[in-house]
């Protein structure tokens, strides 16, 4: 367990290290993708993966689970994440969200959250320790093609290690059997959600530039304020309008 | 007498410049106002039609109902535009019948989107929410997609719209939820290109096997 622990500091501290070597801008242009051969394999192995084995159970579980049960399922997956958000919303001084977070947690947590008592009407953004990293103006770093998990920043990948290692470290073993089988089922829950977006990719031209580009469009959207988009929208106008022309 | 004279013409170049003023901001007011009309009106439009059609054409035969969305869309998206915008630099080594092509092509992609959505679109609302004008050409209007029963998320749009040269508006880009389909196309057609060197006929070619 030690050692586990130890390679999952080595591997946060590594990317971290690499997202800062690699690009010491908040955020950069498109082209963030230095291991682009490497990743486009493991991209290759991940669609292997998802159509032997991913597509198959997530089909019968659509198939065969009513509409009903599985959106308590999602309700419940989303309430198991909501002690990451409060803790990150924290570290990033977003009182706001802390305490909206804080009291959907505690209010669903009277079902273990299978039952979303405000019927989603409250607007939680979603925060990890990737997006709290970006608070801090740590550079997103090269793209990454993770094995099994799919498309992550070098910055948000290590954000994902330490929540991970947060929930194993700050819990009892139980929920740490919990949270093992929390993770497949939580593919199985959001690969159902996005069953004929993520084929429309695969049909596509060239299907990783296209994950690519909506995995770093979404992620954009879900780290940076609005100064942000605006500003890139800005750049976008001026090109827009030479095109015009 | 001079002085007398000195001080008219002050008033007359301080009233002038007044009147000048007002009918500028009048003007800018007007055209202002009036460019953000017309692209609301224009994305409207769009969305009756879209649903109006989505209605209709439910028993029509497939390449019947594709080429009648063909003809809606063509109507409101600048094609040329975006054929440009997708392919970058490489846009000026394209031949002209290849660049017809791949507008084709294009096109192609984008009513294929609308109609898997299309279905979907008819049971929903649509509403706008803000709409602003950008640089002299540009205007941008944010939009809702809403579930009158609430059983799926809203979905936020924002709708990019360009000046043409004839003065009405015409689609540029469509971001849903911050997800551009011009930026995400241009990714996918830049690598093909750049791989190839440009090369519009493999980047045609990909299309075809793919369609």
């Amino acid at each position: 367990m030690k050692n586990f622990k130890f390679i999952l500091y080595m591997l946060f501290f590594l990317t971290l290290s690499l997202g800062g070597c690699s690009n010491n801008k908040k955020y950069s242009v498109q082209n963030l993708d230095p291991f682009e051969k490497i990743n486009r394999t493991i991209f290759t192995f991940n669609k292997y993966i998802d159509r032997k084995i991913v597509i198959p159970i997530t089909t019968t579980y659509v198939e065969t689970v009513p509409n009903a049960a599985r959106k308590s399922i999602t309700n419940h997956l989303n309430w198991m994440g909501l002690p990451n958000t409060i803790a990150n919303s924290t570290m990033q001084l977003d009182l706001e969200n802390t305490i909206l977070a804080s009291a959907k947690f505690m209010l669903n947590g009277l079902t273990l959250g299978f039952y979303d008592f405000d019927n989603g009407e409250t607007d939680i953004e979603k925060k990890d320790f990737g997006s709290t990293l970006a608070k801090y103006n740590v550079p997103e770093g090269p793209f990454l093609m993770i094995p099994i998990l799919g498309p992550k920043m070098t910055r948000d990948f290590s954000g994902f290690i330490l929540d991970r290692q947060n929930i194993t470290t700050f819990s009892s073993n139980n929920i740490n059997d919990i949270n093992l089988i929390e993770i497949p089922v939580n593919i199985i829950d959001k690969r159902g959600q996005l069953l004929n977006s993520i084929d429309k990719i695969y049909n596509s031209a060239d299907p990783y530039s296209k994950m690519k580009s909506y995995y770093i469009q979404n992620r954009r959207k879900q780290v940076y304020s609005e100064k942000y988009h605006d500003t890139d929208n800005k750049n976008k106008d001026e090109e827009f309008e030479k095109l015009l022309q | 007498m001079k002085s007398f004279y000195n001080k008219l013409r002050i008033k007359n170049i301080f009233f002038y410049s007044f009147i000048l003023q007002i009918s500028t901001c009048l003007f800018l007011g007007y055209a202002l106002a009036d460019n953000l009309e017309k692209s609301n009106s224009v994305i409207q439009e769009v969305i009756s039609k879209a649903k109006k059609h989505a209605i209709e054409s439910a028993e029509l035969d497939p390449i019947e109902r594709s080429s009648k969305i063909k003809l809606l869309i063509k109507q409101y998206i600048n094609l040329n535009f975006m054929a440009k915008a997708t392919t970058g630099s490489f846009w000026k080594k394209g031949t002209f019948i290849q660049k017809e092509r791949y507008k084709a092509a294009l096109l192609n992609q984008i009513v294929n989107t609308v109609e898997d959505h299309l279905n979907t679109l008819s049971t929903l609302n649509y509403r706008t929410i803000d709409s602003e004008k950008r640089g002299t050409k540009l205007v941008y209007i944010k939009g809702k997609i809403e579930d009158p029963n609430k059983n799926q998320p809203s979905v936020n749009l924002l709708w990019k719209l360009g000046k043409t040269t004839k003065g009405s508006f015409l689609v540029l880009d469509l971001e849903i939820e911050g997800i551009s389909l011009v930026s995400s196309h241009k990714a996918e057609t830049m690598s093909i290109l750049r791989k190839n060197k440009g090369d519009f006929q493999i980047l045609l070619n990909k299309y075809n096997i793919k369609k």
